[in-house]
């Protein structure tokens, strides 16, 4: 009769709505999530409104930015793609337990890993491809790597170490922007900039392909598939059993024969070397750096703390990242569009905030009604 | 070498050194202070960065509307708390993950004041100094601890207040209780998660001070890169000073020490490892915690939800 | 017949109570579908003692949590001192003069023994004042506790004292006391009830004592009410019931089988109830078909149950009256070893087992391992040495040598422990919570690495703490919380099922759906695992059928050892039946089973052979034949054996 029963004042204050999304299974939802987002978009409205602008050329340009003008999906869904692949990473590193909140490092530093390799061996085009993204997958999961030996070994917490491994990796990939010998480009290839990586060679790009006027690079193609593999690994395989299964409950799973310390660093590891793979995407695909192909301090753009959120919004669930991850990189596409309405484009950075603070408040009262079941019958026959 | 040792020892017993890490260090434990308040109670808040930029905003705002630091210190502390509450009220009212808000609530204020901020362009100033009689003629330290901006001084109040809040009030033990043992603590009559929300409350209030001090303190107006991370060294302070007041404030010091030192060293012409310097207090923080983490002890219940029922 | 000492408690008492210091009228409590409490009427009286019975899982605690403000109730009233009151929370109940000494839970490790005492309190934080306080208690119930010591350094006695104090010192005039002798020997079992009367009768408060062991309650308390299923079944005063027609009213039908007898905590019962005890004791047998072996335990049950008899008042010559049930002729049998002649029970269908256990005397059965090792008279196993002498040529199936083992406090919890274990006994573990079981029960579950010593199985040694290893070296485990190591309660009931050997459900390292399916719904079925499917989730499934879901996990991966401990802890009496018949299985099957157990009614029932735990060491060993309470209590509380 362990289990503490009942609804104390913290629960009661969510009892309303979620009495109403139990009474509407399906409609519950859909009504829920339909007034947060509408609640962040009005919110949205009356900000841009109460300083003396007009909330609708805003939304055009949103849309025109994100999909309506020629070849803006394309750019959109090449946004996406490298969202997806972090928050698939980090889907896997959240099923095993774990919280990495690092991935905007891992992918910074994987992505510099990979350029630097990329640049160091050369080869031809296709090779050279496959080498920046493993490099920087590889590059990645070592970042995300020291987290997990801090973690197994000395037990430090996964939250803090990945956490404050991004201000380090930041640095760090400063450092060698600084360099030559690293990543820095020769004296007369930096163009107006001092500190920059030369560009990739136009055969040591991942190709464009049109489609109904988008360019759309292969990591939109990849990340799909990437999608579907993990999805498959997760709830198909053994080893996503045994990773559900230390997440879930790690001193049963350390019992049946789940060591913590390898599964556990594995994913975190994972995890990293998604978020790297990321950033060697993100290099090798384009459309990032300002389409140059070429690696810059701030490379990383947010796309690891906004995949980190894809991933949270998603609910650790694969397939629902991709549309997740294609509305907020619609946001993002749709941002470079709204600076042309005389509104400051830093807006949308505000609306993204609020959608997801509003993407929140349902899957945190379906939470918590499930929690409740889940009390209720723990509770047994009490 | 020898020079540049000269330069160490020259910036050593230069007054505008301490002066300045002064400034630094006093901002870090505004927030720091606030932190650790919250995390004695089991939060982990990332938005202290949000925070600390939404209470400098806020207080900025809170000037350019009255005219008055007074009345700018104290929409600081409001901003503070505003953005504290969103954190509090989304994580332990509605027990959506704490990180996902307080990252969320990093962007969203950065957005937010960037965009107000080029709206409004509102206007700002820098508080009176006020010298301590005294006091501030002690030699190079004098100034840095006794001759700041009047803002300053707050801190002299926040700390041995924060410090008996959270070891000598009845809040203060249901708040430690609560940090280490939430269901102990709710089994004794006490409300967890009002607790926790209260803390990050506190923190809220600290920041918004820790804003408004930066703005009237020290820099004297408002540019959204004017916190630049350095909510997240409040953090790594906290972990550093293995949650005690007197660690945190240590870790301040000396993270706000490496910042001076940087600044002051390449005044004098020398190129140290800039990037170095930058990612040191994560450095030591990390080692620190790698070193000492089977020695320090974190509130049990740190940075893991309540929901009663669930253990 | 039944206890003078409540005869005199009782006479204290006025006939005609005035308005009660507590009064629940039609008090209703459901989550979701299940009806924890369904219109409840219970009246507290201050000066009385009463006791609150029930199983586990009738209601009772949520009952008491109403009372507290930790649930609220969805209909009824509850009166305080005649008004009606709405408890929300803890704070009003303590404003109302309402406390509760909890079983768990109320305490936070890191705070010292005053700041843990003050907490919940309202006003100014005094700590001389507090300190003042815990020391004017201490002296007044003979609760002495250092104010300054962290908490998390104390003994589990000490803890319950510290819990104690904490709600006696805000003077509640009525005190709830939730199982309270759990981390208790029964000599300290003794003396808080002794505190407790003086609590009661001197100071005048309501006190509830919720238990579900029937003796207990009998024994201490002046009135006791009954719940069974969410419903108050009975209401009466201790001085009229009897421990027959309690047990009836508890379980909802006759109590007879000795496992329900040991649940329920039962060691006296009355002749009336012989007849028809020893009909259904018959058909237990019959139908669990454990030849040999029902009998033996039953047999030697029948000894320690003696030992009862003897523990206290001899009143009714309990203890006789207690085995005979079963017993009778195979009593003698244990310890004659002369067969099963002339006891009636040869035509109910025994008869296989009476020749079964004919050649062998009691315990030998399980230790031999089938074999015939009449050898070992009970003399022989005796309490000398840390390794008992077990006469048998077969070498241990599980040896644990100068096991060393640190808690997570950081303590020494196995100091030097050594153990061997043959085949196909039962070796029970006694002792008072906290004194290194659990600790035990961790290494053989690879979550917990030893210092120093060794584990072998089979002759070849174990690494401890070693992710999976001790499964696959053959020891089972029913942990003793599920919910901690046993099971993952986000997972399918399925999923549940193979958590430990996820092989014969996949192929090639993939999840083989089908097979999965089938594999779980074939234990469903074996099992008896009520659920709505191989894909219910586990938090759906009721605390019973979880814990069938870890025996049917365990007991299907065919284990070497089982180690069970507590493992009818929480459970209903149905289900506590079943897992004591699938632990005698086990046994009999040639499984070594370790019993970790807090009631000793349990470890007397079950064991052949019983150590006792006490501070990391094995304080004493002795046969099944040698132990009973006193022994096995003093042993308990660290007395040299």
């Amino acid at each position: 009769m362990r289990a503490v029963g009942g609804a104390g004042t913290a629960v009661g204050s969510v009892a309303r709505p979620l009495r109403m999304a139990r009474g509407t299974r399906l409609s519950g939802w859909v009504a829920l999530y339909t007034m947060s987002i509408l609640a962040a978009l009005v919110l949205s409205g009356i900000l841009v409104e109460a300083t003396g602008s007009d909330w609708r050329p805003v939304v055009s340009a949103l849309l025109d930015g994100s999909v309506r003008r020629p070849g803006r999906w394309g750019e959109t869904l090449a946004t996406a793609a490298p969202l997806l692949v972090v928050a698939l990473g980090t889907v896997i590193s959240s099923k095993a337990g774990l919280v990495n909140i690092g991935q905007e490092g891992q992918l910074y530093v994987g992505a510099a890993i990979g350029a630097y390799f990329g640049f160091l061996i050369g080869g031809p085009g296709p090779v050279n491809v496959a080498l920046i993204l493993i490099v920087g997958a590889a590059g990645g999961g070592l970042w995300a790597g020291i987290a997990a030996g801090l973690r197994y070994w000395r037990g430090v917490p996964e939250v803090l170490s990945t956490l404050l491994l991004v201000t380090v990796g930041g640095q760090a990939v400063a450092y060698g922007l600084r360099w030559e010998w690293l990543l820095l480009a020769p004296e007369g290839r930096r163009g107006n900039r001092n500190q920059v990586s030369e560009q990739l060679a136009t055969d040591n790009r991942l190709p464009r392909p049109d489609l109904f006027g988008n360019e759309l690079p292969l990591t939109v193609f990849f990340s799909v598939v990437l999608t579907v593999i993990v999805a498959f690994a997760l709830s198909r395989t053994v080893w996503g059993f045994r990773l559900r299964m230390l997440g879930r409950n790690p001193r049963a799973a350390q019992r049946s024969g789940v060591s913590e310390t390898r599964y556990g660093a594995t994913a975190l590891m994972l995890s990293g070397a998604f978020a790297g793979l990321a950033g060697a995407a993100m290099l090798t695909g384009g459309g990032f750096a300002f389409g140059n192909y070429q690696f810059v301090p701030g490379f990383s753009a947010n796309i690891g703390w906004t995949g980190l959120l894809v991933a949270l919004v998603a609910y650790e669930k694969p397939l629902a990242a991709i549309p997740v991850a294609v509305v907020f990189a619609g946001l993002r596409t749709g941002s470079n569009f709204v600076g042309s309405t005389g509104v400051e484009s830093r807006i949308t950075d505000v609306i993204s905030g609020l959608l997801v603070l509003a993407l929140l408040v349902p899957a945190a009262v379906m939470f918590l009604r499930d929690r409740r079941r889940a009390r209720a019958a723990a509770t047994e026959r009490v | 070498m020898a020079d540049f040792l000269g330069a160490v020892d020259e910036i050593f017993s230069s007054e505008a050194t301490y002066l300045n890490g002064a400034l630094f260090a006093a901002f870090l434990a505004f927030a720091a202070t606030g932190e650790w308040v919250a995390e004695r109670s089991g939060t982990l808040n990332i938005s202290v960065e949000g925070m600390l930029l939404g209470g400098a905003f806020t207080a900025v705002l809170g000037y350019h509307v009255s005219g008055s630091v007074a009345l700018g210190l104290l929409a600081g502390m409001l901003g503070g708390m505003l953005i504290a509450g969103v954190q509090a009220e989304m994580s332990h009212r509605l027990a959506a993950d704490q990180f996902v808000v307080g990252l969320t609530l990093n962007i969203l204020v950065f957005g937010l004041t960037g965009f107000l901020e080029n709206q409004i362009a509102p206007d700002s100033t820098l508080a009176g100094r006020w010298e301590i009689p005294v006091l501030s003629d002690i030699p190079l330290v004098g100034q840095a601890l006794f001759g700041q901006r009047w803002p300053f001084y707050i801190l002299y109040l926040l700390i041995p207040l924060s410090w008996w809040l959270v070891y000598r009030t009845r809040w203060g033990l249901e708040l430690r209780s609560v940090g280490e043992n939430p269901q102990s603590a709710d089994v004794s009559g006490i409300d967890v998660n009002k607790r926790r929300r209260q803390s990050i409350y506190y923190a809220g209030l600290t920041c918004g001070l820790g804003g408004a001090f930066l703005i009237f303190g020290h820099i004297g107006r408002f540019e959204d890169t004017i916190v630049g991370g350095r909510g997240f060294i409040a953090i790594a302070a906290v972990i550093f000073g293995g949650w005690t007041l007197r660690g945190t404030l240590a870790g301040a010091m000396i993270f706000a020490g490496a910042l001076s030192f940087r600044l002051s060293i390449q005044g004098l012409g020398y190129d140290v490892n800039n990037e170095l310097l930058q990612a040191l207090p994560f450095i030591v923080t990390i080692a620190g915690m790698a070193v000492f983490s089977h020695r320090v002890r974190a509130p049990a219940a740190l940075a893991r939800p309540f929901i009663r029922g669930l253990r | 017949m039944n206890n003078t000492e409540l005869g005199d408690a009782g006479a204290h008492e006025a006939d005609n109570p005035s308005v009660p210091a507590v009064q629940l009228t039609g008090i209703s409590k459901r989550f979701g579908a299940v009806v924890a409490c369904d219109s409840v009427d219970l009246a507290l009286q201050r000066g009385r003692l009463h006791g609150l019975l029930g199983e586990n899982g009738a209601g009772k605690s949520t009952l008491m949590k109403m009372l507290i403000g930790l649930v609220l109730p969805d209909s009824g009233t509850i009166s305080i001192d005649g008004a009606a009151q709405t408890i929300h929370d803890p704070r009003t109940a303590s404003a109302l003069s309402i406390g509760m000494v909890h079983q768990h839970f109320s305490l936070v490790d890191a705070l010292t023994v005053w700041e843990n005492v003050a907490l919940g309190d309202t006003g100014r934080l005094d700590p001389n004042a507090t300190r003042g306080r815990i020391g004017e208690i201490a002296e007044q119930y003979g609760l002495a506790i250092e104010p300054d010591r962290r908490v998390g350094d104390l003994t589990a006695g000490l803890r319950q004292r510290v819990e104690i104090i904490k709600c006696l010192r805000r003077d509640p005039s009525i005190v709830i006391f939730d199982e309270p002798t759990s981390v208790l020997t029964p000599e300290e079992s003794e003396q808080l009830f002794e505190s407790l009367r003086h609590v009661v009768v001197a100071e005048s408060r309501a006190v509830v004592l919720v238990s579900h062991k029937l003796d207990e309650v009998l024994h201490a308390t002046d009135d006791i009410t009954i719940m069974r299923q969410g419903r108050v079944v009975d209401q009466r005063r201790s001085v009229d019931a009897a421990a027959p027609s309690l047990a009836r009213a508890m379980v909802g039908r006759e109590v007879s089988l000795r496992s329900e007898r040991a649940a329920l905590g039962i060691h006296r019962l009355d002749d009336t109830d012989l007849d028809s005890d020893l009909t259904e004791t018959d058909t237990g047998l019959d139908g669990n078909g454990l030849d040999g072996n029902g009998l033996d335990g039953n047999g030697l049950d029948g000894n320690g149950l003696d030992g009862n008899g003897l523990d206290g008042d001899g009143l009714d010559g309990d203890g006789l009256d207690g085995d005979g049930l079963d017993g009778d002729g195979l009593d003698g049998d244990g310890l004659d070893g002369n067969g099963l002649d002339g006891n009636g029970l040869d035509d109910t269908g025994l008869d296989g087992n009476g020749l079964d256990g004919n050649g062998l005397d009691g315990n030998d059965l399980r230790e031999g391992s089938g074999a015939t090792g009449d050898t070992s008279a009970p003399g022989d196993r005796d309490t000398s040495g840390t390794v008992p002498a077990v006469a048998t040529t077969a070498p241990p199936v599980l040896r644990i040598e100068a096991a060393v083992a640190h808690g997570t406090d950081g303590l020494v919890a196995l100091d030097e422990f050594s153990l061997e274990m043959h085949a196909g006994e039962i070796v029970g573990v006694a002792g008072v919570e906290g004194n290194g079981q659990r600790e035990l029960s961790d290494v053989l579950s690879s979550l917990l690495v030893l210092s120093s010593g060794t584990v072998t199985v089979d002759g070849t040694p174990v690494p401890t703490g070693k992710a999976g290893a001790m499964a696959r070296a053959g020891i089972g485990v029913i942990p003793e919380d599920r919910h901690d190591s046993g099971l993952v309660l986000d997972m399918t009931v399925a999923e549940n099922l193979v958590l430990v050997d996820q092989s014969r459900a996949a192929t090639r390292g993939l999840i083989d759906q089908k097979r999965l399916n089938a594999f779980a719904v074939e234990m469903i079925e074996q099992f008896n695992i009520a659920c709505s499917g191989p894909n219910a989730p586990m938090w759906s499934v009721s605390g019973g059928n979880q814990q069938r879901v870890v025996l049917a996990r365990e007991l299907s991966q065919e284990p070497k050892i089982l180690v069970a401990a507590n493992p009818t802890r929480g459970l209903d009496i149905g289900a506590i039946e079943y897992t004591t018949r699938r632990l005698e299985t086990a046994a009999a099957s040639g499984v070594a089973v370790l019993l970790i157990s807090s009631e000793l009614e349990e470890i007397l029932e079950l064991s052949d052979r019983i150590i006792v735990m006490h501070t990391g060491r094995i304080a004493g060993t002795m046969a099944r034949a040698e132990a009973n309470f006193e022994t096995l209590g003093l042993c308990m509380g660290g007395a040299a054996t």
